[in-house]
């Protein structure tokens, strides 16, 4: 069990060294979640870890009729996904995004990608969604530019993709997040689906999306809920300052 | 005799907005502690969402799987609208992964309060990918010249 304010990462199987992590974590139209759950499904990934901590509110999942931590880490040839099924209280956010990183540092992650969306007012009216992106350091930059994916070049960043980054500049780990127009209180499965089709050009893997857009309905349905509770905790961290246009800046 | 600081305007509007925030809060709570679906009605809440830009009152509601030519909206009272809709095909907790509760869903309700006066005769709406889109136009006040 873990005490006040404390969060564990506790890993049921070995996770190699140098694994490549993959966060999917609720934020708008929870375009992470819906792609990590659905790259955990389609890539066979295995439950390899599992958050423990207080901070969460007194929640379970229940799978087959056994207790899971709504955050868990599952792995499969040398990738690590990060999923949550619940919405994480923005109090929560800081810490467990520390401590995520921190185990990244601790397993010499080659590299973390955090999948998130982009809220545009007019996503329905979009015919192709465009994928942009940042990164924690110089190279990854060239990375992203290499597989064409647009650079936010200056711009408020809110959230858990935003403490990763942060988090990773400090360790000196690299890492990259792709941020698909999507949106904002809906949640987005052919976002994930773009997010996913730019990942699998980085990683050089062949993730298929089409079941995901074909069942989009499905997909929007089940995750209505935890769209609602996410909306919320997106207002408490004050997600809309994303729509902010930066201060002045002299070049 | 202990000195009592002046509360400067600042602290006056740290504390008001302070108090805002906790409302706001509360109703969220209060709003999120009630299922989204109701059994003996067969229906779903869904999601909406309300926009004021200068012109218009944009309200958008998520429908998925919602049969185009059953969506209605309606007038409650000048400030709430009412949206409904039949589902395409008819969803069991099943189909959501849900095998603990038994039930199932045929249509979407929902209330929407509008924040700021419109006229709800000049509404339009559209549904695109499932979205459904309300415009309404803002009332017009009174506008002052300046001389």
């Amino acid at each position: 069990m873990s005490g006040d304010n404390e969060i564990k990462i506790i890993e049921v199987r070995d996770i190699p060294e140098g694994v490549k992590i993959i966060c999917g974590l609720p934020d708008v139209g929870l375009v992470g979640v819906i792609a990590a759950a659905h790259m955990i499904s389609k890539m066979n990934l295995i439950e390899a870890a599992y958050v423990e901590t207080d901070l969460l509110p007194p929640v379970i999942i229940l799978e087959n009729g056994m207790p899971k931590s709504p955050i868990r880490i599952f792995e499969g040839g040398g990738i690590a996904v990060i999923n949550s099924e619940v919405a994480i209280p923005s109090d929560a956010i800081y810490p467990l995004m520390r401590s995520i990183v921190e185990w990244a540092w601790r397993k010499k992650a080659e590299r973390v990608f955090t999948l998130s969306g982009l809220p545009v007012p007019n996503r329905h009216e979009l015919e192709k969604i465009k994928v942009f992106g940042a990164a924690s350091n110089g190279d990854m930059l060239k990375v992203l530019k290499d597989n064409e994916v647009e650079i936010i070049e200056r711009g408020f960043l809110v959230g858990p993709q935003a403490l990763i980054l942060k988090y990773c500049v400090e360790k000196n780990i690299s890492a990259i997040a792709l941020l698909a127009e999507s949106f904002y209180n809906y949640p987005d499965p052919e976002a994930s689906s773009v997010v996913i089709q730019t990942l699998n050009r980085m990683l050089n893997i062949n993730v298929d999306v089409s079941e995901l857009v074909g069942k989009g309905e499905e997909v929007r349905l089940t995750m209505r809920d935890m769209m609602r509770r996410t909306q919320a905790e997106l207002a408490r961290m004050r997600k809309s300052q994303e729509y902010d246009i930066p201060g002045f800046y002299i070049k | 005799m202990s000195a009592r600081r002046r509360r400067s305007i600042f602290d006056l509007v740290r504390e008001y907005v302070e108090e805002i925030e906790s409302l706001a809060d509360e109703i969220v709570e209060r709003f999120m502690e009630k299922p989204s679906w109701d059994v003996a009605s067969q229906t779903l809440e869904p999601l909406c969402d309300v926009y004021v830009s200068r012109d218009n009152v944009i309200v958008t509601a998520d429908l998925p799987k919602a049969d185009p030519e059953s969506i209605r909206i309606s007038s409650i009272r000048d400030d709430l609208i009412e949206i409904t809709a039949k589902m395409k095909v008819k969803v069991r907790f099943e189909d959501l992964g849900v095998t603990h509760r038994r039930g199932e869903f045929t249509c979407f309700c929902c209330r929407v309060q509008l924040p700021v006066p419109v006229d709800i005769s000049k509404a339009k709406a559209k549904f695109v990918k499932g979205i459904l889109e309300i415009t309404l136009p803002r009332k017009k006040g009174y506008e002052i010249k300046i001389e």
